[in-house]
């Protein structure tokens, strides 16, 4: 009795494994690659400085305005306020922000790979 | 409603009713057990065993890199902090939020497209070497048995408080627990339990700060101290200190093995991204509830923090600001809360242990990852009842510095920069390591009150100088940069399948 492995074709599993072969095999396709990364990478950075700015400004807000920590939001203090809950709706935000652009940044790379 | 026993030093008043402590630990110890074995049904395969054959949902892969994510640090030890240092501790939280943003911005979706297990697995495709993946494996258990121990210092210090039995008896517990689990099930169930833990903990905190701030609003008791009072007396932080700190914390998350494994089990690189955005609102609704505790503590229990009790404020406070029968029913769940938060860090970091030690020791069997699982809790286990327990969210913090010093690092350059060598790489987590390692060390010897500023924080030092002196040696050694680099770095930024978002 023989043993047959059963394996389903290999261009129709895996289609993206294909185009991303090719990218790499051509001068062009290495131009998209590099381009996409740089974008990427450019697109990081600035989320991250942008957000690192703000978190900077919490604390440097907090000096600068006399009294402002001692205001009462609530029976809460307002610099128990802004650092231990005002951050996360800033993370959240860059974070959402970041997604649909790095998404839309892969959209445009998929678009140039597959048009050339 | 006797907010006037704060004020009592006598610590007999601040024990919880023992009975209670013992239920809790047993019924959410059973809890995680009988969803391990659940689990158990279903994970047959070597793949479901590593990586829950990469078929979990984002939600519930959300649930479960919170539940995995919030350990004893961020249960007990934030309120604790913040309890000790006031706002200067809070960020601790912030720190460890944004560090899921830094994940999110650098390495979430290309680490899910490099295809690999687990972080040596990565770094041996992107530099193509054997010694590569033999350093950073190295790395990587270090990392993990470092973060063990405080888990189980937490679990020492919550079996003391709450039931009054030898404090040694709680690490051994949440060891044997989580090498059940986690031999029984692997990965698969390990993402139901963790996911389990993660509301399990969110509810612990949440319900009794609810009824803390009810019982207050309602009889419109004032409070003990102002929040502004520091009950230690001990200086506040300086700059270089909160630095230091967000630094740790900000780049040493995306370097946590435990963390890291989880993105394998998203099915592609957006949907990784779209993981962490949950994963982001789910780490920002929890650290409300210690902040609220901390600030709850100054307010109302501020001698918990003069007798040295900082750690356990979560514990104690739903048992001292409300009476009655309620007292015990929070208690029971803040305890389970706490109980889940060991288990759930030390089984997250086991199983991602075991999958670096089984694949690099013992061959990638399910059986040597069974194996492998019981000697990455042991070890840990032998150190933690060896040592006594630091503040648990400082010694979280000296782990994040030393995975910012090490695994960021190569991470970093090794999915964005294309200069980076082999050598490039050994060269700087070695310096990174022995560096921070060092500041580590001698802070231990020092004791808290001999230690420098610059070594009880040290990655503000010890990050920059890893990332140079990777960058530096890899520049020295171009003529290494691997003949693969650019298939790989094609692979980590290019996107799977066409229309991969509108599955």
């Amino acid at each position: 009795m023989t043993r047959v492995r059963v394996t389903a074709p290999l261009s129709a599993a895996r289609p993206a494994t294909q185009s991303r072969e090719a990218a790499v095999e051509s001068e062009v396709g290495q131009l998209f690659v590099r381009s996409l990364i740089r974008t990427q990478l450019r697109l990081a950075l600035v989320v991250a400085c942008g957000f690192l700015l703000i978190l900077c400004a919490f604390p440097l807000l907090l000096a600068a305005v006399p009294g402002l920590a001692e205001t009462r939001v609530a029976g809460i203090p307002f610099d128990w306020l802004l650092l231990g809950a005002g951050i996360y709706p800033v993370t959240g935000l860059s974070a959402w922000l970041y997604i649909r652009t790095a998404a839309r940044n892969e959209a445009r790379y998929r678009d140039l790979a597959e048009d050339k | 409603m006797r907010p006037g026993t704060a004020t009592s030093p006598r610590t007999s008043d601040l024990a919880v009713n023992p009975a209670v402590g013992l239920v809790a630990l047993v019924v959410v110890s059973v809890a995680t057990a009988v969803i391990g074995f659940y689990g158990l049904r279903i994970s047959r395969t070597t793949g479901d065993f590593y990586v829950a054959s990469r078929t979990v949902r984002p939600w519930w892969n959300a649930s479960a890199i919170g539940g995995e994510y919030l350990s004893a640090a961020s249960f007990l030890g934030v309120a604790g902090l913040i309890l000790l240092s006031g706002t200067d501790a809070l960020w601790f939280p912030v720190g460890y939020t944004a560090g899921y943003l830094m994940l999110l911005l650098f390495v979430a979706a290309p680490l899910r497209r490099s295809g690999a297990y687990t972080i040596p697995d990565f770094t041996e495709a992107r530099l193509d070497s054997r010694a590569v993946r033999r350093v950073t494996s190295v790395v990587v258990v270090v990392v993990g048995w470092l973060y063990i121990v405080p888990q189980l210092h937490g679990a020492a210090l919550t079996i003391r408080i709450t039931t009054g039995l030898p404090a040694w008896v709680g690490s051994v517990a949440v060891v044997v627990v989580v090498c059940l689990t986690v031999v029984a099930g692997g990965m698969r169930s390990i993402t139901f339990v963790q996911a389990f833990q993660y509301w399990l903990k969110l509810t612990a905190l949440a319900v009794p700060v609810l009824f803390i701030v009810f019982a207050l609003a309602g009889n419109g008791s004032a409070a003990v101290a102002p929040a502004a009072v520091n009950p230690t007396g001990l200086a506040p932080a300086g700059p270089y200190q909160n630095i230091s700190l967000l630094v740790a914390l900000l780049f040493g998350t995306l370097g946590l093995p435990h963390v890291l494994v989880r993105f394998y089990t998203n099915p592609d690189g957006q949907s990784a991204r779209r993981t962490t955005l949950i994963v982001l609102g789910l780490l920002s609704v929890f650290y409300l509830f210690p902040t609220a505790y901390g600030l709850m503590g100054r307010m109302f229990a501020p001698d918990l923090a003069r007798s040295g009790q900082a750690d356990a404020v979560v514990l104690l406070l739903p048992g001292q600001l409300i009476g009655g029968t309620a007292r015990d029913l929070l208690s029971a769940l803040v305890v389970a809360g706490a109980f889940a938060a060991f288990l759930s860090t030390t089984s997250g970091l086991v199983v991602s242990l075991a999958g670096v030690i089984s694949q690099d020791v013992l061959g990638g069997s399910v059986r040597g990852f069974r194996l492998a699982a019981v000697i990455s809790a042991v070890v840990p286990l032998g150190f933690a009842l060896s040592t006594d327990s630091l503040a648990l969210a400082g010694s979280v913090g000296l782990v994040f510095a030393f995975t910012a010093s090490t695994v960021c690092p190569v991470l970093l350059l090794g999915i964005w920069w294309r200069g980076l060598t082999d050598t490039g790489a050994i060269a700087g987590m070695v310096t990174g390591g022995v560096l921070c390692g060092g500041a580590m060390v001698s802070g231990a010897a020092l004791g808290a009150a001999g230690t420098p500023f610059w070594l009880a924080q040290p990655a503000a030092w010890t990050v920059p100088a890893a990332f140079a002196v990777m960058v530096l040696v890899s520049r020295a050694t171009r003529q290494r940069i691997p003949q693969t680099m650019a298939r790989v770095m094609t692979r980590l930024h290019t996107p799977e399948r066409p229309l991969a978002t509108e599955r």
